[in-house]
């Protein structure tokens, strides 16, 4: 409930050795994966990526009075501890499957991150036409 | 019936503690981990990067763990006719086959190869979110095809809704039919990016969080990975884990995180632990005589003298011991438990047994006694440190960096401060106690240095007074000791006398632990029970002081027995309706209850404690009584710890992590510090307390600069030597003068002298300790010419830094003092460390230590001289050699002083002159 002030010097600088070893397991373990599900025959794959109709019409507003995706409103994200005041925010909603129940969740989304730069993208295009 | 130990299943620090903590650095934030699915894991990760180059998840499943795993053995035909891949014992890798276990021998054995095997990596690239994250418990899926292994997945969007998805890199992602459906896959969005987990799905801890949590390394994570390959349950700890005879790490002025300082102090509290238990448990005394008795509770009281050697722990009440019968003709063998409750005079011990039933009272010869040793008091410091590191809301982060010895920008408390600093029914204040109870209310911690004779304990007491004015909530009030408890209880309690009388000043003290209690506290208590009691109670009674006490001290008498708990919930509620108090009648008069009523009872006593606790303004108790479980619900946002320089550091804790927000300290640290029985411990730094550390790391204690103690003459030397002459004389010479006391001091006005002695120190029969008889006898001469002089036993103190000397000047003055036996009997003799914190009228102060060429042992400490030389308010005598202590550039000094105002003295008390001794140059002071 209180902000400490700390001066201490914490940053320890990695060692760029260590994190060239770091990226190079990541990498190999990504590509081990990749490998690894290549093998597998496509053609038996099915889809099942159906969203369905109760989600979208969901409530569109959060708690927070925040608005959907679509509708590019840019909001300032108070909650969070007060240390990213200006950050911006939009919420989405996670489809997720439990079984064969589809469920969805409410998550917010940075505006800077791919995902939200995309679908801003897609918008202003369709504007255009 | 004998009931086990009493922290049976009972785990310490768990409170704070959670299941999904990282493993890595301990932060909780359910939104900030996840656990790696693994059946054989399933260990929780937090999406920080701290020091490292990837994020704490990623660092785990990015650690290349590879495991060996046995494909069977091709020999094998399953019922298919194909060969058969078994099990492999060593991993749950997919192994396809049977799914029988099968021993590895290849691996574990180390004998003939088995079968084939290969090594794979270890499959840790599930992961779930917590339950109480913004997804909930969720596994992270490929929305598609149910694909778990994060390396592959990301997000995707949809193109028209603001809805995303898991979807998996391969094969999903690149399905061409799903180009045609309502998602976009131009922006898929890798769950792992930049060696982290997406930061809006798993958020990364606040930088608050960081800073509190761990601070690990890579190393320390290859490190503990690697210690989990063979045991998965392993904590950091693990690593730091000394080796039997290694030497334990030493304490340091600064630690990282709390988990830094648990690794120094941890393995030193088991150190004392270990050499605690082997201390007490080595007592064992055979061949007793008992004296049977029955206490006023009906219980069984047996007595016997518990024959003490110098080297060994003197018991004390409400110590526990075995009593044993190894059984005769008659009696079958028995044994019983009971705690000490007092310690008579002629040093016969009185033990009050548990159990009534079956004691072989006609028997009075050949009992055997053991010291039932209780690891109580170390869990409680373990737990302490271990709720420091894990629970955040333990203490304060101001707090918390500080004890850490971080740099912290300064902070006030912001409190409106009373008009006058003082607290009714205590003494006026003087100015430096005004400015120390003016400062500590203003400030989140405060060190403040009582030298002796300084008002510590009534300075103490008025800021107790003022912090319960707050309204902060309930103020908790230790020390190290009952007795110095009970001293700060006392003066806390007259402050109440004037307070209004409506509202109550309850104070509880707890001390040692109690079982029972504890399993009473799941009862859910009868609230109505008692308010009544209470009430009245309080329009009643002038002081509400209530000390709540273990069992072992229940029975054990103390000068504030008004104040305790027991008592008052035994006196709380007197009217007829009350079943407790009927029950308590039932349980008075015949001994015991039915079982179904002693349940009921316990029950209701349970909950009647539980009311007058939570309605209490102040709590006082031990530093480890404040680790009673009856407390565990209980948050202290004040706490002031007295004697605070006689605790160690993960004692003076207990009280700290229930959530204090402002924290005083009061002791002194050029007086002795925490006795530490351990060798190793002591030299590791474990004898080093709290506030010394931070006095080290640069928080200036506000000194109390006035002392009513010692005859001004008496306080020059100390407040030169160890308080840079800064003390001032609060009594003058007149008020220290005794009329009608016949004593040979060598100059009038100046009640002390140094008496030279030159007789050899000798080892006592234990081998162990010192004595000297020449000074022995010298103590009796001394003491003879006090009593003759119109003293009283109890004004005079005699003080000796040796066991072996105290066992002989006991024994020397009652064979043969010149007065009556008993005149010597009342004579405290002791050492100085029991004496601290006391005083007396009059010290005499026998050195023991006289030899050519050895060193001078305990009065090396110049802590020790301090404490020694200001315990007496009206006079001191000093024997010792001077050709010896004068080595000692502290006992020079002394010495010269002595010297330099004529009071270095020799020959027989009537006839003293002035000795011309030739003192040794002192050793090179290093500094
Ligand atoms: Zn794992
Ligand atoms: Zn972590
Ligand atoms: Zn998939």
């Amino acid at each position: 409930d209180e902000e400490v002030q700390v001066w201490q010097n914490k940053v320890m600088d990695v060692d760029p050795e260590e994190e060239a070893e770091f990226d190079r397991e990541l990498r190999s373990l990504m590509q081990e994966s990749l490998d690894s599900r290549k093998l597998e025959p496509r053609s038996r794959l099915s889809l099942n990526m159906a969203i369905p109709m109760n989600v979208s019409v969901g409530p569109t507003e959060d708690l927070h009075g925040r608005k959907g995706l679509e509708s590019g409103d840019e909001t300032l994200d108070e909650e969070a501890g007060g240390r990213t005041k200006g950050r911006k925010e939009v919420s989405v909603r996670v489809l997720v499957k439990r079984g064969n129940k589809q469920r969805s969740k409410q998550l917010y989304l940075p505006l800077d991150c791919s995902l939200v730069r995309s679908a801003k993208e897609r918008e202003a295009a369709e504007v255009e036409e | 019936e004998e009931t086990g130990g009493d922290d049976e299943g009972f785990e310490y620090g768990k409170g704070g503690y959670a299941e999904h903590a990282c493993r890595y650095c301990g932060v909780t934030n359910p939104a900030c981990v996840v656990r790696c699915n693994v059946p054989s894991c399933r260990k929780w990760f937090c999406n920080s990067r701290g020091n490292t180059s990837g994020s704490h998840i990623v660092n785990h499943l990015n650690h290349n763990d590879l495991k060996p795993i046995c494909i069977g053995d091709l020999d094998q035909p399953s019922s298919t006719g194909m060969t058969s891949l078994l099990k492999c014992c060593w991993t749950d890798a997919v192994c396809a086959g049977d799914g029988e276990t099968f021993p590895c021998t290849s691996l574990q054995g180390g004998g003939e190869p088995f079968g084939a095997f290969e090594f794979v990596r270890a499959k840790h690239k599930e992961v779930c979110l917590h339950k109480d994250s913004p997804l909930g418990e969720t596994i992270l899926e490929c929305y598609n095809c149910g694909c778990r292994n994060v390396f592959l997945l990301g997000f995707i969007s949809a193109k028209t809704e603001s809805v995303v998805v898991l979807l998996c890199r391969e094969p999903c992602l690149s399905v061409n039919a799903l180009k045609d459906m309502n998602w976009d896959l131009s922006q898929w969005c890798p769950l792992i990016d930049d060696r982290c987990f997406l930061q809006w799905l798993v958020k990364v801890p606040s930088e608050q969080e960081q800073l509190r949590a761990r601070q690990i390394s890579a190393q320390q994570i290859n490190k503990v990975e690697e210690l989990w390959k063979t045991n998965p349950d392993a904590t950091l700890e693990d690593l730091e884990k000394p080796g039997v005879d290694d030497e334990p790490q030493p304490v340091v002025l600064k630690y990282d995180d709390a988990y830094q300082y648990q690794n120094v102090f941890a393995p030193l509290i088991k150190l004392e632990a270990d050499y605690d238990k082997m201390m007490k448990e080595s007592q064992s005394k055979d061949n007793l005589t008992i004296r049977w008795d029955i206490g006023l509770n009906k219980k069984r009281v047996a007595y016997f003298v518990f024959p003490k050697e110098d080297n060994e722990l003197r018991l004390v009440p409400g110590d526990e011991l075995r009593l044993r019968y190894s059984g005769d003709a008659v009696h079958p063998a028995w044994q019983s438990v009971g705690h000490v409750i007092k310690l008579t005079a002629q040093e016969e011990v009185a033990l009050e047994l548990r159990a009534s039933q079956g004691v072989p009272v006609d028997v009075n010869h050949g009992f055997s006694v053991d010291f039932v040793w209780k690891s109580t008091s170390f869990d409680r410091m373990q737990g302490a440190m271990k709720t420091f590191a894990v629970d955040e809301t333990s203490v304060s982060g101001y707090i918390y960096h500080h004890l850490l010895g971080h740099e912290v920008e300064v902070q006030m408390v912001r409190n409106t401060l009373p008009r006058r600093f003082g607290a009714p029914g205590l003494p006026e204040l003087n100015a430096s106690q005004v400015f120390a109870v003016k400062s500590v209310l203003q400030k989140p911690i405060s060190l403040i240095q009582g030298p002796p004779g300084t008002g510590k304990t009534v300075t103490s007491a008025a800021i107790v007074y003022h912090m319960a004015k707050q309204g902060q909530g309930q103020v908790l009030v230790c020390a190290p000791s009952n007795v110095a408890v009970d001293q700060l209880a006392e003066k806390i309690s007259a402050t109440g006398l004037k307070l209004n009388k409506q509202s109550s000043l309850v104070m509880i003290m707890l001390d040692l632990f109690n079982n029972e209690m504890r399993r009473l506290f799941q009862i859910k208590p009868n609230s109505r029970i008692c308010n009544k009691g209470v009430e009245r109670d309080t329009a009643e009674s002038t002081a509400q002081v209530v000390r709540l006490s273990a069992k072992s001290r229940e029975a054990v008498s103390s000068p504030v027995e008004h104040l305790t708990l027991h008592y008052q919930v035994r006196h709380l509620d007197t009217s007829e309706k009350s079943e407790l108090h009927k029950l308590q009648l039932l349980k008075d008069e015949q001994g015991e209850l039915s079982s179904s009523d002693e349940k009921k009872y316990k029950s209701l006593k349970r909950a009647t404690e539980r009311e007058i606790s939570q309605s209490a303004d102040v709590i006082c108790c031990t530093c480890v009584g404040a680790g009673d479980p009856r407390l565990a619900n209980f948050r202290f946002r004040q706490v002031l710890i007295d004697e605070s320089t006689q605790a160690t550091e993960p004692e003076c804790l207990i009280p700290l992590v229930l959530g204090v927000k402002q924290v005083v300290l009061v002791g002194d640290h050029c007086q002795l510090g925490p006795v530490i029985m351990c060798k190793k411990a002591a030299r590791a730094g474990l004898a080093q307390s709290l506030f010394e550390r931070l006095v080290l790391l640069g928080v200036k204690p506000i000194r109390l600069q006035v002392q009513y103690r010692m005859h001004p003459a008496l306080s020059e030397f100390p407040s030169n030597s160890f308080y840079e002459g800064t003390l001032q004389n609060g009594v003058t010479i007149n008020e220290r003068q005794t009329s009608g006391i016949d004593f040979p001091w060598p100059v009038p006005n100046r009640p002390m002298f140094f008496y030279v002695q030159m007789g050899q120190e000798e080892i006592s029969a234990s081998g162990t300790s010192y004595l000297n008889r020449t000074e022995a006898a010298n103590v009796e001469k001394l003491v003879t010419t006090f009593l003759r002089s119109g003293v009283v036993p109890s004004q005079i103190g005699v003080i000796t830094p040796y066991e072996g000397q105290r066992a002989y000047i006991v024994n020397y003055m009652s064979r043969n003092g010149a007065l009556r036996q008993q005149l010597y009997k009342e004579i405290e003799v002791a050492s100085v460390d029991s004496f601290q914190g006391r005083e007396k009228d009059y010290i005499i102060l026998s050195c023991v230590r006289s030899n050519e060429h050895q060193g001078i042992g305990f009065l090396n400490d110049p802590r020790r001289l301090n404490v020694a030389l200001t315990r007496a308010r009206y006079g001191i005598v000093i024997l010792g050699n001077p050709k010896v202590l004068s080595k000692q550039p502290l006992w020079n000094g002394l010495l010269t002083h002595y010297k330099e105002h004529e009071c270095l003295v020799e020959g027989p008390l009537n006839n003293l002159k002035q000795s011309m001794v030739q003192f040794q140059k002192p050793k090179k002071i290093y500094n």
